[in-house]
């Protein structure tokens, strides 16, 4: 369609950019990508200059910046062995290539198995969008939750409802039939009677916090009293802890942080369809070489951004 | 629309080392990290030398791995728009949210004051016997001051979403604060 063979009399026009179809719809793409994460970041940094008490300190954001500085590193190690990987093949070296490309996706993985180990920390604080406590009241309501699903996890309700309708059934039961039931019903009020110390001391504690006369020192107590009298059952449980903005903090976070992963992973599954080839590795992959290579370099383009404005920043004056 | 020019990628290779750009992007990095683990007292510094040092590694980046630095003059049309937009949008909702243009009404505003006393800042080792404390103290002042009360009177429709946010739970004070509230 563009050689200038088909255009009149010797003129050398030539047509479109010079460079593969599939280069100029990869870079457009990435123009729709800078959009899409400045949509997110941009919102994140116009939210947190203007909320006065955004958590900055790491003890209580549970934010690293050695595993964000690592990640950095692994993907700024990524970059450089993509590009040598597409030189490789613009050179034909491909067994090189693919080694490299090897080495690309084995250094992806690491960045998620980082992240990974990041967001189970935070899962582990509590740290979730829609979860964190953000005044005394709302800790408190957390910690009666906690406490609830406590004593549910051991089967007090279930227990007490098996119970009921045996003591039913073995009203109408005649000879072994009833002897089993009433040992399974003597087993059942052991158990529930082994819980009814923590159940009662649960429903206690609720009251007190209900009667609203308690400060955030108080409920502290009384929670670490609780989990200290059932290590067994509560001591998981975490203490109350009251993060301004907590919210909003872990909703930014995880959409950034969690759309930064999925672009990751299909990266990586752009790399996993050239070493799928293997041996069969030829020049016609140079361009989906080059091009997997740009999303690439986007999304350590990225995370560039990402980890300063994550790990590091404090807009506080 | 585009054509493949099979000789259009003589021209570059030979001159740029990708090692010394990882090196640099590297020492970037380092640079950032220390800036974090060493407390520069200024945060406005520390931002700007940890946004720069994020603009540095992008343009090394952008110039010598994606190789825009060796591309045609495509490029400019094509980032042109998606950076007026990506920098153009969020300077222009600064105004509204990151500054104190509008009263921003939010209940974190009004527990912000109470927080900070009741709870404090964690990195200069409060204890939490300390807290109560000073929570009641601050208590007495805030409610005193005036300020809560005038806020009270526009705002009963945010008191009803969570009445109970500005109630401090400690002692008589308050209970004018409740009854007013409820």
């Amino acid at each position: 369609m563009s050689h200038s063979s088909s255009n009149p009399a010797g003129s050398n026009l030539k047509m479109g950019l010079p460079i593969p179809n599939s280069k100029l719809g990869m870079w457009l793409f990435l123009g729709t990508e800078i959009m899409f994460f400045t949509a997110f970041i941009g919102s994140y940094i116009v939210l947190r200059m203007g909320s006065k008490g955004w958590p900055s300190d790491p003890h209580v954001t549970h934010i690293n910046v050695i595993a964000g500085g690592i990640n950095t590193f692994v993907l700024i190690v990524s970059s450089y062995c993509v590009v040598v990987a597409h030189d490789a093949m613009v050179k034909k070296h491909f067994k090189t290539a693919l080694k490299y490309l090897w080495i690309t996706s084995a250094l992806g993985l690491l960045f998620m198995g980082i992240k990974s180990f990041e967001y189970y920390g935070k899962f582990d604080h509590g740290i979730l969008p829609g979860q964190i406590a953000e005044n005394d009241w709302q800790a408190a309501q957390n910690a009666m939750t906690d406490f609830d699903e406590a004593v549910e996890y051991t089967g007090y309700s279930d227990m007490k409802l098996e119970l009921a309708s045996l003591e039913l059934e073995v009203a109408g039961a005649e000879g072994s039939a009833k002897e089993s039931m009433q040992a399974e019903i003597a087993e059942l009020k052991e158990s529930i009677a082994a819980i009814d110390p923590f159940a009662n001391d649960v429903k206690k504690f609720k009251t007190f916090v209900k009667k609203e006369e308690w400060d955030f020192a108080g409920l502290t107590a009384e929670v670490s009293t609780l989990k200290e009298s059932y290590p067994d059952q509560a001591s998981h449980i975490h203490d109350p802890h009251v993060i301004l903005y907590g919210n909003i903090f872990a909703s930014t976070y995880f959409l950034m942080t969690g759309f930064h992963a999925i672009h990751v992973i299909v990266g990586l599954i752009l790399f996993g369809m050239v070493l799928r080839q293997g041996s069969n590795l030829d020049e016609t992959w140079t361009d989906w070489v080059e091009n997997s290579g740009l999303y690439w370099h986007f999304v350590d383009l990225v995370w560039i951004f990402l980890f300063p404005l994550l790990y590091i920043v404090d807009f506080t004056s | 629309m585009a054509y493949r020019d099979t000789d259009h990628d003589d021209h570059s290779h030979g001159h740029v080392s990708y090692l010394v750009i990882f090196f640099a992007l590297v020492i970037f990095t380092a640079i950032s990290v220390i800036a974090d683990i060493v407390h520069i007292p200024n945060n406005a510094v520390k931002t700007v030398i940890v946004m720069s040092v994020a603009v540095a590694k992008a343009t090394c980046v952008l110039l010598f791995f994606m190789h825009i630095k060796f591309e045609g003059n495509w490029k400019y049309i094509l980032l042109a728009p998606t950076t007026i937009l990506a920098i153009g949008l969020p300077i222009a909702l600064m105004p509204d949210v990151a500054t104190s243009y509008y009263i921003s009404d939010v209940p974190q505003k009004y527990d912000y004051d109470e927080f900070m006393a009741s709870h404090g800042d964690h990195s200069e080792g409060h204890g939490e016997a300390e807290h109560g404390e000073n929570g009641h103290e601050a208590g007495h002042g805030h409610e005193e001051g005036g300020d809560h009360n005038h806020h009270e009177g526009e705002s009963d429709k945010h008191a009803e979403g969570d009445a109970h946010s500005k109630s401090e739970k400690e002692g008589s004070d308050s209970d004018a604060a409740e009854s007013s509230d409820k």
